[in-house]
């Protein structure tokens, strides 16, 4: 596969697995005896987008994962799709991720609920719809001054 | 019932709410009434390396893209499909990535952007996100109409 390209299947069936484990972090969260639990989730998928944001995309577990499971079963794609805008999005997924577990671990209250809702949104749109937000957000953050 | 799952149901409910409220509008033309028109010597445009200087004989779709952008390239290859079967028509590309003054001056917030342009060069319509073919058609007729 040519350097900088995807398959667009892949990261959207990354974002499904993140979307289940979003979906697991809220309810482990919610029990203050299982938040633990929610804690060894959302630190996983932190370390998962944390792949994301510095290998790239192309070599993140979940991409692995797609290649030797789902990929099998499905026909050539029609078209490839940039890396960069994928990159990106994994990075927005870091710091929403990441922002919840420091903010729990700060005893923030419902930081966990919150960052992984915001996650869940973000990632179950990409599965479903193929609609990434991040790379939506990008022009928008890049007006406002907060990247460059 | 555990008050956990029904907070989670609610939850899928709203993002797929949301996800189809957005697929409802992505790709819409938006018609634009005064529109401004386009200056080719402030759009800094070039086409297969060589600069544009002139629109579209009947339209042009006129693109914002950036780096960042997941289905630029696949937008890009449909216009270019579009203009090969009507003579008269134009895709003009252009990366804003580096170009925020561009992004503003069009108030652009997503990419790609498409400004479909008359032979005079003033915006006529403009479409946020993936184009839908039979949009980008049914606008192009219009024009050609004119």
């Amino acid at each position: 596969m040519t350097p900088g390209q995807l398959d667009p299947r892949g990261p959207r069936f990354g974002a499904g697995i993140t979307s289940v484990l979003m979906l697991l972090v809220i309810y482990f969260s919610l029990e203050p005896a299982t938040v633990p639990i929610a804690v060894g989730i959302l630190a996983f998928s932190v370390v998962m987008f944390t792949f994301g944001s510095t290998v790239g995309p192309a070599k993140h577990p979940f991409s692995y994962l797609y290649k030797f499971t789902l990929r099998k079963f499905l026909k050539e794609p029609t078209y490839l799709e940039p890396d960069k805008p994928v990159h990106f999005a994994q990075v927005i997924g870091l710091v929403v991720t990441g922002s919840g577990l420091v903010l729990h671990l700060l005893s923030v209250p419902n930081a966990l609920p919150i960052s992984a809702a915001l996650a869940f949104l973000a990632a179950f749109v990409n599965a479903v719809f193929a609609y990434c937000i991040g790379c939506q957000m990008y022009l928008g953050l890049k007006r406002l001054g907060v990247i460059r | 019932m555990d008050n956990r799952i029904a907070m989670i149901g609610l939850l899928v409910l709203a993002a797929l709410a949301f996800g189809l409220f957005w697929k409802s509008r992505t790709g819409r033309a938006k018609l634009v009434r005064s529109g401004k028109q386009v200056d080719l010597s402030k759009l800094k445009a070039s086409k297969a390396g060589v600069p544009v200087s002139s629109f579209g004989q009947t339209a042009t779709l006129l693109q914002f893209s950036t780096e960042v952008c997941s289905i630029c390239a696949s937008t890009a290859r449909l216009y270019g499909e579009l203009e090969k079967s009507n003579p008269g028509l134009k895709h003009i590309e252009v990366d804003i990535t580096h170009r925020m003054d561009l992004a503003a001056h069009f108030s652009i917030m997503q990419t790609p952007t498409t400004l479909i342009l008359d032979k005079h060069g003033m915006v006529k319509a403009r479409i946020g996100g993936a184009p839908r073919q039979n949009v980008i058609t049914e606008e192009i007729r219009k024009l050609e109409n004119k």
